[in-house]
Parts: C-alpha cells; structure tokens; sequence
C-alpha cells in the first residue's frame, strides 16, 4: 500500500496544474495563458511551478512562433499521469486511515 | 468548502492536510472537466427543450389533417428555425469555449467528428426539399421528415463516434436512431410526438449522465 504524497504535487498550485492537465485527453495540450486564466496566477508564480513539475518529468512544453507572438503549449506526461495517480491513490490510502476529525483510526476497533 | 491556503513557493506543502488535497484535487478536476467538456449538460437540457417544442409543435400543426398533407403550419416552422438557430449559435460557442487553448490529436479528432455530423444533418434533412418537390406519396412524405432523417444521422453518429471511441456519444447517437426508428410506427401524424418525447428523454439522460461524469469525485470513486 502506497501512503507517501509525492512532495511535488503535494502543493496546492501544482496539485491544481496537474489535475487541470490532466483533464485533457492523453496527447492533447493546453496553452500557457490559457492555464493561467483558469488558475487565476500571476504569469511568474505559474512559471516557477511548471519549471519544477516539467524538470521532474512530469510536464512537456513545447513553445511556437506565430509572427511576432509566441506560443507554450503545456502538456502532462505519461509520467506525469503516472504520478498523478499514484498521487490519488496514496491520498485515498490516507484518507481511508482517517476518521471524521482527521485522527488515524486504529486498525483493531475491537 | 474549507479554506485551502496556497503554500507554493513558501512552505511548499506544509499544513497541507489529506483532507484538504483531496478536496482540491476534486475541485481543480471538477473545474477542468467542466471547463473541457465541449456540450455541458445545460444545454443538453435545452436541446430536450427544444426538441419537445419543436417536434410537439409539428405534431399539433398537423394533427387536425384529414387526410394527411405533411403540411407543417407556419408558426410551427418559425418557432422551430428560432431554437434550430440559438441551439446552433449556443452549441457553437460552448465548442469554441471548450477548445479554446487547447490543441492535439483529440482535439484534431474532436473537429473532424464534428464536420462529419454537420455533413450529416445537412444531407439528410436536405433531402426532404426533392422528395416534396417531386410529389412523394403520402406515406412516402408522411413517414420520411419525421423519422428518416434522425435515424440516418444516428447512424451516422454512432458509427462515427464508435470509430473515434466517443462512447458515450455512441449512447446517446444510437438512442436518437431508436427513437426515430419507433417513431416510424406511429404513422405519419403520432411519429412527430413520439419523436418530440423521445429525443426529450434522451437529451435529459445525456445531461444528467454529463453532469455525474463532471462532479465524480476521483479521490473517492
């Protein structure tokens, strides 16, 4: 049984860039201003969190030139989607271990 | 709902309970399903609106013909090209919102699928004009507007959207093509009722399946 958060997405910002990636179908990608808009951050604070998740693997980026405009397209990785899930599955682990108030309930109720 | 702090970039996680994570993490899904999700269950319920008035207004213009003319009244019609129009325009806006941003081959697939039932209800309704223009036989002209074109177009979409593993839709296309295919039955004046009252009740099962897709939880499913 997995009970280790994955400390990367264990923070409300990018835990909300992940599960909002991975909302798209596998392959497709989202664009940055897009994102931004969705999530309601500043362009800098969004930027400093897809670093960390894209250095671990977890996102791709992929930047387009349309004239003078550029483009960044965001996309999560299978290893992103694995580790999303893994994720999801510890947190249910967890939450399955806690009672109403959040105290760890005892394996033996007896 | 619970205050969620935003830690990132300070604490990095700390205080950032179980709880507190799977109620954000339903939350931020909910929002990007909804956000993503191309025909919202709004208007799904509309387009049951809209079919119930549209196909049950055909049935009270015809309903008094003695004998049978397929002459649809004149209001009926301006009633049904008013919703046909805002029910295009809505559905048009909700796509583009959806797809906004967003690119890649779903998206790709998404558009092709979409011109293909365009091509389809274009087809099938525009082949009522020659059929009345050439005098068709009652049962020819009675049965074919109301059942002929739905159940070529259900086809048509569920077949298509088999192919591009659209399942539900595949549920929700062949349904149309069992309503119009029952319909059939009815004869020529009951087929627009039972059309109206079946394509109501798919719609709305299409909106209340939409809606439990968005708002299931995927911490406790």
């Amino acid at each position: 049984m997995t009970t280790e958060l994955d400390p990367l997405i264990h923070v409300p910002t990018r835990l909300r860039i992940v599960a909002t990636l991975a909302a798209l179908p596998d392959g497709d990608a989202l664009s940055f201003t897009r994102l931004q808009d969705m999530l309601a951050l500043t362009p800098g604070n969004l930027i400093i969190q897809l670093r960390k998740l894209e250095d671990a693997g977890y996102i791709s980026s992929t930047k387009t030139r349309n004239g003078s405009s550029q483009k960044t397209m965001l996309a999560l990785t299978g290893q992103g989607r694995a580790a999303l899930g893994a994720y999801t599955r510890a947190l249910r682990d967890l939450l399955g271990g806690l009672d109403g108030d959040g105290r760890a309930v005892a394996a033996d109720r007896s | 709902m619970d205050h969620i702090p935003d830690t990132a970039g300070t604490t990095e996680g700390g205080g950032f309970d179980p709880r507190q994570a799977a109620a954000l993490l339903d939350q931020a899904t909910t929002q990007a399903r909804r956000t993503f999700t191309p025909l919202t269950p709004l208007l799904w319920i509309f387009r049951a609106l809209v079919a119930l008035v549209v196909f049950g207004g055909f049935w009270l213009s015809v309903r008094g013909q003695h004998p049978y003319a397929g002459r649809l009244s004149g209001w009926a019609i301006g009633v049904a090209v008013v919703l046909v129009v805002i029910n295009i325009g809505w559905s048009a806006a909700v796509i583009m919102h959806a797809g906004d941003g967003v690119s890649g081959p779903a998206q790709r697939k998404w558009r092709a699928w979409l011109g293909v039932m365009a091509a389809a209800w274009i087809i099938a309704y525009v082949v009522t004009a020659p059929l009345y223009h050439a005098t068709a036989s009652h049962p020819v002209w009675g049965l074919y507007p109301g059942s002929a074109p739905l159940l070529i177009i259900g086809l048509a979409a569920a077949a298509t959207a088999a192919a591009f593993r659209y399942w539900p839709m595949v549920g929700t296309t062949a349904a149309f093509a069992v309503v119009a295919a029952t319909a059939g039955f009815g004869g020529p004046v009951g087929e627009w009722l039972i059309t109206g009252i079946g394509l109501c009740a798919v719609c709305l099962g299409t909106a209340a399946f939409t809606a439990w897709r968005q708002n299931r939880s995927v911490v406790r499913p």
